[in-house]
């Protein structure tokens, strides 16, 4: 019985908070763009009223798709959701800091983005394999830049298990100013941007031909898998923004499961998202989306951003 | 001056030499040549913050001119100069490189690496209980070894002065980490120099554009008959 209220029942809640979290943030990015535009946008809980449509609609199968195409929606959402019950969010320790840590969630991640690019080919559509080809190039770049970001942290705290990076850094606040932190948390943050298909890298609001990538690959999508995918995709958002914060600067985290931390740690966790992802449309508003060839540059820098961080630590120390 | 004050001290340098450092990034990252020079200005005023910082940690106070002088000529004259002569010759762009963007990020990645292992063992020879504002000495290392990569690889003229003076910040840092700066009429003597240097060359530039319709340096070679 307490190994239900300490573990299964925290943990049900925190998927719960990221699962319903997810379309809100994402229904405030578009407000923000849309404010920025001088448009009146539609309203923050549209995201909602999508996913609701897309799941009672009818799902339309190519007739030479494979098995890979209908599994992939349940698979990347289970894997997703696995992710949102290992990442900080309200209350450390993590209630399942044992099964994995951070480095089961970067290759969760690669899970997930490998079965979509595969479905990118499976449909035989030219713009899923150009997605797929496109998606992948472009992670080859980025999961280095994200381990070493991830491995900053981690090397700081002397641990790869989240509850231990996010308690070690609650106890030394001084080390949230360390230029080596500092440092990885912007190479992170423009990893978020590309792995989320924000603007400098991919546009998630259009279906232009030459640009999209991650919309490429999940075109022939339609009814309740392109639910889940989506789906998918703004819970990736909110679990990067939840390790942005969290992982970086986890102030106001609740270290006991008293009601009166947990409501603490949970304005906590929703002002911090909410300013990142203000953060993030106004980055997305005020760039100009870069052209392909352009993007391994940028990339690049958030490589050698996380790397500095990395040789700061050990030239300047934690 | 109490140790946890010292250390705050410390904590804001080490925050401004990686800002430092930074900036020389995003300048090999870059293509604006507008950019550069902003780059330089923030690089520069950065730099102006960290010699305040050591003033402020250590009572050196002589190197308070040197700070003012730091932010006055290189953050704010240098810049000012550089941008009219851009914007007289009107070219914005770098577009040819010896070796492409994102391996010059890599090879000046490495180059930190190299600079710190070097300065490792410069520190390791002097005594143990050195200054926080010592471990900068790496960093300033690294500055002088990418302002002469930005140099080697660029090939427009104002590239090239950028990179002159990002690795005559890398003097003034190195300077600071060691022995907390030059002597006065040392430091004096080098803004001087290198505003009348830059003054001359953005009049240089202006003269090679005005020949070549090009500040290209490889338009240069022409010269030799």
């Amino acid at each position: 019985m307490s190994d239900v209220l300490t573990f299964v029942l925290p943990a049900l809640l925190q998927l719960v908070l990221v699962l319903v979290l997810a379309p809100l943030i994402c229904g405030i990015i578009g407000k923000t763009k849309a404010r920025f535009q001088h448009r009146q946008g539609a309203g923050i809980l549209q995201p909602y009223y999508d996913l609701a449509k897309l799941l009672r609609k009818e799902v339309v199968i190519s007739s030479v798709a494979s098995w890979v195409f209908r599994c992939t929606p349940y698979l990347v959402f289970a894997s997703t959701c696995l992710i949102a019950l290992l990442v900080p969010t309200v209350v450390v320790p993590l209630p399942l800091d044992r099964v994995g840590d951070i480095i089961t969630v970067i290759s969760l991640f690669a899970l997930g983005r490998f079965f979509v690019a595969l479905v990118g080919l499976d449909t035989g559509s030219a713009f899923g394999g150009l997605g797929a080809s496109r998606e992948m190039s472009i992670a080859s770049i980025i999961e280095p830049a994200m381990m070493l970001a991830i491995f900053t942290a981690a090397v700081t705290a002397g641990s790869t298990n989240l509850s231990i990076i996010v308690a070690k850094l609650s106890s030394t606040p001084a080390s949230m100013m360390n230029p080596a932190h500092l440092l990885a948390f912007s190479g992170l943050f423009i990893v978020t941007m590309a792995e989320t298909g924000r603007i400098p890298v991919d546009n998630p609001d259009t279906h232009l031909e030459l640009t999209m990538i991650h919309e490429a690959m999940i075109l022939e999508y339609s009814g309740r898998y392109l639910a889940f995918v989506e789906w998918s995709s703004q819970m990736k958002l909110v679990i990067f923004l939840a390790l942005l914060s969290n992982m970086f600067f986890p102030l106001g985290m609740a270290a006991s499961m008293s009601p009166w931390a947990l409501c603490v740690g949970g304005a906590a966790f929703f002002a911090k998202v909410i300013v990142l992802a203000a953060v993030v449309a106004v980055v997305e508003s005020t760039n100009a989306k870069l052209r392909l060839f352009r993007v391994p540059e940028l990339l690049m820098v958030a490589f050698i951003l996380s790397l500095l961080a990395l040789i700061l630590y050990f030239i300047i120390g934690a | 001056m109490d140790s946890t004050n010292l250390q705050t001290v410390g904590l804001l340098i080490d925050i401004f030499a990686a800002a430092i450092l930074v900036t020389a990034f995003l300048v090999v990252s870059s293509r604006s040549l507008v950019f550069y020079i902003r780059l330089f200005a923030l690089q520069s005023f950065f730099l102006g913050i960290v010699a305040f910082l050591v003033v402020l940690g250590y009572g050196e106070t002589h190197i308070l001119i040197a700070a003012v002088l730091t932010i006055a000529v290189k953050a704010i004259a240098i810049p000012f100069v550089l941008s009219r002569v851009i914007d007289r010759i009107n070219v914005h762009k770098e577009v040819d490189f010896s070796i492409n963007i994102t391996v010059s990020l890599l090879l000046c990645g490495g180059m930190v690496i190299l600079a710190d292992s070097v300065a490792h063992s410069i520190l390791d020879a002097q005594r143990a209980d050195a200054p926080a504002v010592s471990r900068v000495l790496s960093v300033s290392i690294a500055m002088m070894l990418i302002g002469l990569f930005i140099m080697t690889t660029r090939k427009k003229a104002i590239t090239q002065i950028v990179g002159l003076l990002t690795m005559e910040n890398g003097v003034f840092l190195s300077g600071l980490s060691i022995t907390y700066g030059m002597p006065l009429i040392v430091e004096v003597g080098i803004f001087f120099d290198i505003l009348v240097a830059v003054l001359i060359l953005g009049v240089f530039i202006f003269r090679i554009n005005k020949t070549f319709e090009s500040i290209s340096i490889d338009s240069l070679r022409s010269l030799r008959e």
